[in-house]
């Protein structure tokens, strides 16, 4: 098993231009960083119709309200700027910069505990032919490799997705690696297992991260 | 003499049940999306029983809290497209939770659609990264 470089087609390199816009490294710092209580107001806000923060400060008032933590305040108020930065490009735009931002945050939060973290990578096997879809994020150790596939919300939990995932993880076990496959969903754990529970693809190898245990990708493996 | 006191906010029960109206419409809005009504139908049965379940706390709610969710019951009220309507159908029960102080996400009385797919282990359950991390998180 190897991992290798995605060859680029015309969709990966417009998308790589959304990847590399300072928008989406500022955004999932912003969230890296960030509680749970601000990550919410970043999916409403991305997912949101209105571009005024006001009614936004209103809606959270654990974030904006007179018994807020001024430092939590000033942080929340910058993940409200940045992410109506990009609620403001248009319904069009804005999905890719949601997905985009959902990669960077899971790199961020896995650099936090491993260094051999890429992105657009494929995953090579012997004999196997090769995925024409890359994943998102993979943290490349030689012992305990893993691949993660990141979506902006449940709707995109699909069979291909959990198919790509669950054969990768068989193929490497095939070669005695032990490959951990994860889907790393920017939306409610709930939505997420109500989602997989529909599916009929193989999924009991797969790890879950969800929104509000975005932070366990950053604990250290065993 | 003095006449009766009018209430400074309204009750908690007033402003959930409204959320609540509202989450159904936004349900219903997205089920216009033929393939996705099961998984609307899915969220719906986890967090509309969730949502009312707000109105049970005894605490009467600050006047910040119900206008928090006045404002995000007129954010959905303005979506007009139905795979928006079901990106809020996951969002909006927590945005309320968050004003409220309460909580809809209860993953443990969350179950198994009847007409599932036949039962597979949890996906953290037996999850490698469990293992990996070598304990219950």
């Amino acid at each position: 098993m190897r991992f290798q470089d995605a060859a680029p087609d015309a969709r990966a390199v417009v998308y790589a231009g959304i990847q590399a816009d300072p928008l989406v490294a500022h955004v999932a710092s912003l969230l890296a960083e960030g509680m749970a209580a601000e990550r919410w107001l970043a999916r409403a806000v991305m997912n949101g119709e209105r571009t005024d923060p006001e009614p936004w400060r209103r809606i959270f008032p654990l974030l904006f309200g007179p018994a807020a933590d001024p430092a939590l305040r000033d942080h929340a108020a910058r993940v409200l700027d940045a992410s109506l930065g990009v609620a403001s490009r248009g319904d069009a735009a804005r999905s890719q910069y949601r997905g985009a931002i959902v990669e960077e945050l899971a790199a961020r939060l896995l650099a936090g505990r491993a260094t051999a973290v890429r992105r657009e990578r494929r995953v090579l096997f012997d004999g196997v032919r090769a995925e024409i879809h890359p994943y998102d994020v993979t943290v490349e150790s030689g012992d305990k490799p893993e691949v993660y596939d990141c979506k902006w919300g449940a709707r995109g939990i699909n069979a291909d997705v959990l198919n790509q995932l669950d054969d990768a993880r068989r193929h490497a076990a095939d070669e005695d690696v032990e490959l951990a496959v994860a889907i790393v969903v920017f939306d409610a754990r709930v939505s997420c297992e109500l989602r997989l529970a529909r599916s009929t693809a193989e999924h009991g190898g797969t790890w879950l991260v969800a929104l509000e245990g975005l932070d366990t990708l950053a604990e250290k493996r065993a | 003499m003095s006449s009766q006191s009018e209430p400074t906010s309204p009750q908690p029960p007033d402003v959930i049940e409204r959320a609540a109206a509202a989450y159904r419409a936004l349900a219903d809005l997205a089920e216009t999306i033929e393939d996705e009504w099961q998984y609307v139908t899915d969220l719906v049965d986890a967090y509309l029983p969730g949502i009312r379940m707000l109105a049970g706390r005894d605490a009467e709610l600050e006047l910040e809290v119900v206008v928090a969710v006045d404002e995000a019951i007129a954010e959905i009220a303005s979506i007009t497209d139905p795979h928006k309507a079901i990106d809020w159908l996951s969002t909006f029960p927590h945005v309320v939770a968050l004003a409220v102080g309460g909580d809809v996400d209860r993953p443990s009385e969350v179950a198994p659609p009847d007409d599932a797919a036949p039962p597979e282990p949890e996906p953290d359950e037996d999850s490698p990264f469990r293992i990996l991390l070598g304990g219950d998180r």
